[in-house]
């Protein structure tokens, strides 16, 4: 079972904690992303995987196995496992037939069998007719391809990628991203990802553990990330959010600075007079112009916002909106081109209850 | 492409790691370096601290007290400080002015002219002192009988047996290194900031004068200290023009006390403050320049435009063929000359024309074949195992593979602050006697090369593996290969021009090395550097010119050779 | 038949008593065979040292020499720096200056051994112990370049050397290195005191180190006067066709015995005996004679015409316990007096 277990896992850099007390459990076969801004811990934490830093505290496991500690550390060399890096580190002195040979030279296979295996996985990538053909030779694109194959050519329990599409251009990105999922469902290799642009982990992951200042913030399904957000953090650094601040009164309403109450998940149960931070996404806000539809939606216990346009930008798919709030705050609503506003127009924006949920401050 | 078409994989579990329950099987490679190398450094030094303190009696100063109150000694500290500062700046002014030349204006033939400045780099001090005592001896000397017979006069125009005379030899010597450090800074100084100097009005010179010397200022302090340093502890251009003239230097004046009865502990204590003043120039030099060891001057360089020199293109390729012919077309022809004549101070006519040198020096002087042999076989294995050994510990830094590693490149550079007579007898002392009994046979002497050597070998090395991805090494080991094999098959191959670069440096080094040999060969593991100098305390003109020939013959080959295989311009890249 | 067989011993007697190999001798040349090589560390020239090698090699093939060259003063250094750090390298030692030799003597580093026919040897030429013989022997002369210099303005005695016209056109060799000049200073330490090398430093000389080196700086023009070297290489060079002229003052000229003797812990002793008697043979002593340009202590030996018979010569000795005795103050004391 290619299963991995980090428990309390904790790395300092001179009396800094890069990773700090990290608990994760992955299973067998899942893709996992490490999603973070850059210094939240998310490569050293992949590098700790590796076997290339040893922890301060804590361990890691793989299939129920210890090979992390602060007593031990297995060496990468005999983890079983395959890494994709950001410079893809294709070897610029051998061909790339002889890159994905590479791997299996430790393995004690016949010549025959290591070039069989090099053929079929240069086929999967779709690389086969430039196997000749040096690194300096091939584009940022197909290098990464090189690298997969490689990685994946000597069958590894464990696939480690980190952030291999950043320096590849949009288009390239995206491409990749479906490719990373495909090759995912053919071979079912546990991986770990590691990226700080959310779409990919979203595009690519079973689970997502967001991470910050070295410390697992939340970790789920996609889904539940992006529409349960646990902190504040979490909220604005996947997808776009609006922050709302208010105290919840006796009667399970929200009250917000300017007097405004509204309804928020899971609300009735929460105590009177906390302070407490909400997020509602922009995609989940319509916005109405007139009353009759403004009253319709109240009933439904909507949440409504009245206010002004300040700002449009049209997008071609979309409207990105920033309306001004009386109590001084703003709202940003991405709705779709079907209905226009124009800046100044008096609007009220409209928001289902299940979608104003509570964060932590964090 | 669906499974069932690419087949599944093996589905291996996880069984079996408690056999891998220890740490990085090649972990004893990379202790065992650093210790080698902890030990190469610190037993020579600490028998020299030792020798210079202890005696029959315990702790003493009296050896201190001997060396500093002898008039001898003492008129030999001052004509070093004085050589040595003379020299510092006279290489300075020479090196930073063709320097400048080379990489800021518009002469022409910069490839030629950066070939003989290694050229000049490559020569051995000793052996350009040599030559220089067949141009400017004030009376037998090719350049002064020239002189006579020009202008009719009685006098000399130069007697190279003097102070000034060495100075000059030195400075010839030891501006190639001057060149380098500061044709380095040259280039990274932005046209930028010059522009702006000639906008507010400045005219090509000024700016000059005003904007690029400032900016190059700690870099030619940095290069006085290097030419400094490099003349204090050379021996064989003083044993060869001061002696002569009755000049002792510190390094002529340790070798001195070697003769019989020999001295040691004088020795020892004379070389004390020479180490301790090295390395203060040192630190000082580091403090100046920063922790690149040259001056970072500001950005990356940016766009450089050229000073046009226009009509004093002429005058100012004469000035510095000129200055070229000095050390290396005048010294080179005469040792030719002498090679191949009867008489050396006669010119070279049919009937002064000889191979008898050539023949006597190759076939029937024993010593030289023994030499040449001894000299081969040191090059070659002092630089592939000292290339061994400073990639393993370049690379035991760079990596930082154990706590405290870092401070390994501290050992790695000591021996820069250690004169290489001052090594010798450090070296000398510990071992002529038990346990490791290594004077007389050519180990000690491999010894010594590999410890002197050792810094430059590990700077070039260290710098090769900065320009090498550390990904694409983890890439190799994650995949199932160890330090060491992927240090094999991955990083060795990329540093391939890098490490043939160190390999020949440490070659040449050896080769040329003189003033520590000259305390520990053996007569029979004598080398041709310490042949010729035997040879020039009997006068035997000729054969010293045909070996100063053979050893200015095989470093250009070795040169060409590396520039032919790793194909890349040695000069350009210096440390 | 009885006949034939009288005729045969007599003709084999005949045979043996004509060779001049004793049975002796051949059990010792086949030893030395075996050995293989001899290793001679020597202060004589470069060209004729390797000279003599050649000879002896080619006479007793399968027997190499390795000669190893240096000043006398380095090759009693390296003798001791060798023999102190437990290093038995060398078979013979040979150099210029007697007092190394009872030095070596004294320490129980040399072997005894007398080879054939040196009784015949002027006293002066034995160790009476019986450790060290001299090989050869020259003279310290003056010399001078009659390119530059003419007869007529020639320094003739050592006291004309110390005239002010001869500043910067001298050449001295150094005691510290030559085992000649360290007999050289002793003879004239004890005839004229210090105060005369004090007064000859005043003339600013060019110093170099071999006692043979000066004929090359004399020869060139380089410096014109030689105040001191070794009388055989200012010969040699003579004989070659150099600008020399050798002066042998009247009031005294030095006469320098080279001692040669085996070493007591010599790796190849019977090779270093028969070079030993190698060197003291008519045959070679008579080489050394007429190639070399030498003086010998062999009474057979024939020298050039044109070179002074000793005899002729008011010849000034230095006793070799003396020599061992000032060695260091003759050192310490030239290089005070002439700097380096």
């Amino acid at each position: 079972m290619a299963n991995v277990s980090i428990r309390g896992l904790t790395k300092k850099f001179a009396e800094v904690a890069a990773v700090d007390d990290f608990h994760l459990e992955i299973g067998d076969g899942e893709f996992v992303s490490l999603l973070g801004p850059s210094g939240c811990g998310k490569t050293t934490t992949l590098r700790l995987l590796a076997g290339f830093l040893q922890p301060d505290g804590g361990e890691i496991r793989a299939g129920g196995e210890v090979i992390s500690s602060q007593a031990l550390l297995v060496p990468p060399e005999r983890r079983q496992m395959s890494m994709i890096f950001q410079s893809y580190a294709v070897w610029p002195h051998m061909t790339v037939a002889q890159n994905v040979a590479y791997g299996l030279k430790f393995k004690k296979l016949t010549k025959q069998e290591i070039e069989k295996k090099v053929t079929k996985l240069l086929g999967v990538v779709h690389l086969a007719e430039l196997k000749d053909r040096y690194s300096a030779e091939l584009s940022g694109g197909q290098q990464q391809r090189v690298a997969l194959a490689r990685a994946l050519v000597v069958e590894p329990q464990i696939l480690l990628m980190d952030e291999p599409l950043s320096n590849l251009d949009a288009n390239l990105r995206e491409e990749m991203r479906f490719e990373i999922r495909r090759l995912h469902e053919e071979f079912k290799i546990t991986t770990v990802y590691v990226t700080h642009d959310q779409a990919e982990a979203m595009a690519t992951s079973d689970r997502i553990a967001v991470l910050d200042g070295g410390r697992l913030v939340q970790v789920g399904r996609p889904n539940e990330i992006f529409d349960r957000p646990a902190t504040r953090f979490v909220a604005e650094f996947v997808g776009k959010a609006n922050i709302l601040t208010g105290r919840f009164g006796g009667d399970g309403l929200l009250q917000l600075g300017d007097g405004v109450k509204i309804r928020v998940a899971g609300g009735s149960e929460c105590a009177p007079s906390e302070r407490v931070t909400v997020c509602l996404r922009p995609h989940n806000i319509s916005l109405v112009s007139g009353d009759a539809e403004a009253r319709r939606l109240a009933e439904q216990n909507y949440n409504l916002f009245p206010g002004v346009i300040r700002r449009s930008i049209y997008f071609g798919d979309s409207v990105d909106y920033t309306m001004q709030l009386p109590s001084s705050g703003v709202l940003r609503v991405i709705a779709p081109p079907t209905q226009r506003y124009e800046p100044g127009q008096q609007i009220i924006a409209a928001a289902h209850p299940d979608t104003c949920v509570i964060v932590r401050d964090e | 492409m669906p499974a069932s078409q690419t087949g599944t994989f093996r589905r291996v579990g996880y069984t079996g790691w408690s056999a891998f329950r220890f740490k990085d099987p090649t972990f004893p490679v990379w202790i065992g370096a650093a210790i080698l190398l902890v030990f190469l450094m610190l037993l020579p030094l600490g028998a020299i601290f030792r020798a210079s303190l202890w005696d029959d009696t315990g702790l003493t100063l009296n050896r201190y007290f001997e060396v500093f109150t002898n008039e001898q000694f003492l008129k030999a500290i001052w004509n070093t400080l004085i050589i040595s500062t003379w020299v510092g700046v006279l290489a300075v002014m020479i090196g930073a002015l063709l320097a400048f030349l080379v990489t800021r204006t518009d002469l022409p033939w910069k490839k030629p002219i950066r070939a003989l400045v290694m050229a000049s780099f490559v020569t051995p001090p000793f052996l350009g002192a040599f030559a220089w005592t067949l141009l400017a001896g004030p009376n037998a000397g090719a350049l002064n009988k020239l002189y006579r017979a020009v202008t009719g006069s009685e006098e000399a125009l130069f007697n190279i047996f003097t102070m000034p005379g060495l100075i000059f030899v030195m400075a010839l010597y030891s501006f190639p290194f001057v060149f380098s450090m500061i044709a380095n800074v040259c280039e990274l100084i932005s046209s930028d900031l010059e522009d702006a100097a000639e906008i507010l009005g400045a005219n090509k010179w000024r700016t000059a004068w005003t904007v690029t010397l400032p900016l190059a200022m700690p870099a030619l302090i940095g290069g006085f200290i290097l030419a400094f340093l490099q003349s204090l502890s050379l021996f064989g251009a003083p044993a060869i023009l001061g002696l002569p003239a009755g000049l002792h230097t510190i390094t002529t004046q340790i070798w001195a006390l070697f003769q019989y009865p020999p001295r040691l502990d004088l020795a020892a204590a004379f070389s004390v403050p020479l180490l301790l003043a090295t390395m203060a120039l040192i630190a000082v030099q580091k403090k100046i320049l920063g922790r690149k060891g040259y001056s970072t001057v500001g950005g990356k360089g940016g766009q450089k435009r050229l000073i046009h020199l226009g009509l004093g293109r002429v005058p100012v390729l004469l000035f510095v063929f000129g200055i070229l012919s000095l050390s290396v077309f005048l010294p080179y022809w005469i040792l030719l000359k002498a090679a191949l004549s009867k008489a050396w101070a006669m010119p070279l006519t049919w009937d002064n024309f000889t191979l008898h040198n050539f023949s006597f020096a190759f076939f029937e002087y024993g010593d030289t074949q023994r030499a040449i042999y001894n000299t081969f076989k040191l090059g070659i294995v002092t630089a592939t195992l000292g290339t061994l050994l400073a990639t393993l510990i370049a690379y035991v830094t760079h990596r930082n593979l154990f706590r405290g590693a870092r401070y390994l490149t501290f050992f790695a550079l000591a021996p820069l602050v250690i004169p290489g007579i001052v090594l010798a007898v450090g070296l000398f002392i510990v071992y002529t006697r038990p346990p490791l009994v290594l004077y007389g046979t050519i180990w000690i002497l491999f010894v010594a090369f590999l410890t002197k050597e050792m810094p430059i070998g590990f700077s070039q090395a260290e710098s090769t593996f900065k320009s090498i991805h550390p990904e694409l090494e983890d890439a190799s080991r994650i995949i199932g290969a160890n330090r060491l094999i992927s240090l094999k098959d991955i990083t060795a191959p990329l540093a391939r021009s890098g490490l043939i670069a160190a390999w020949s440096f440490i070659f040449i080094g050896v080769i040329r090395e003189l003033s520590a040999a000259i305390l520990l060969f053996a007569p029979s593991s004598k080398v041709v550097s310490v042949v010729i100098f035997d040879l020039k305390e009997e006068g035997q003109v000729g054969v010293i010119a045909v070996l100063g020939t053979l050893m200015l013959a095989v470093s250009f080959l070795v040169i060409l050779g590396v520039q032919w295989f790793a194909g890349r311009d040695v000069v350009a890249t210096r440390e | 038949m009885k006949k034939v067989g009288l005729c045969f011993v007599m003709l084999a007697g005949a045979v043996m008593l004509a060779s001049p190999v004793t049975a002796q001798d051949a059990a010792l040349i086949q030893a030395a065979r075996k050995e293989g090589k001899v290793v001679w560390h020597t202060s004589l020239a470069l060209p004729s040292s390797t000279a003599i090698a050649h000879y002896f090699q080619n006479k007793y093939k399968g027997i190499e020499v390795e000669v190893h060259r240096n000043g006398s003063q380095r090759v009693l250094q390296r003798f001791m720096q060798e023999a102190a750090a437990g290093i038995k390298n060398a078979d013979i030692v040979h150099t210029s200056d007697a007092g190394n030799f009872e030095l070596l003597r004294d320490k129980g580093m040399l072997l005894k051994f007398t080879p054939q026919g040196v009784a015949a040897f002027p006293d002066g030429f034995k160790d009476k112990a019986g450790f060290y013989y001299g090989m050869r022997a020259t003279l310290s002369v003056i010399a001078y370049n009659p390119k530059v210099i003419s007869e007529k303005d020639a320094p003739k005695t050592w006291k004309d050397l110390l005239n002010p016209r001869w500043s910067g056109k001298m050449v001295t060799a150094h005691p510290g290195y030559s085992g000649i000049i360290m007999t050289h200073v002793l003879a004239l330490v004890n005839a004229y005191g210090w105060d005369y090398f004090r007064d000859l430093a005043k003339n600013k000389l060019h110093i170099v180190q071999s006692a043979n080196d000066p004929a090359g700086v004399v020869a060139s023009g380089e410096r014109p006067v030689g105040v001191n070297g070794s009388e055989y290489f200012y010969y040699k060079t003579l004989k070659q066709g150099n600008p020399i002229k050798i002066i042998y003052p009247k009031e005294g000229v030095p006469l320098v015995v080279s001692p040669v003797a085996i070493a007591k812990d010599a790796p190849h002793p019977n090779a270093a005996k028969l070079f030993t008697e190698f060197i003291f043979s008519k045959e070679s002593q008579q080489l050394l004679a007429d190639k070399e340009g030498l003086y010998t202590g062999h009474p057979e030996v024939t020298y050039p015409a044109d070179k002074p018979k000793l005899k002729e010569l008011k010849l000034l000795t230095a006793d070799a316990d003396e020599l061992e005795k000032r060695n260091a103050e003759i050192k310490k004391r030239f290089t005070e007096l002439f700097g380096a």
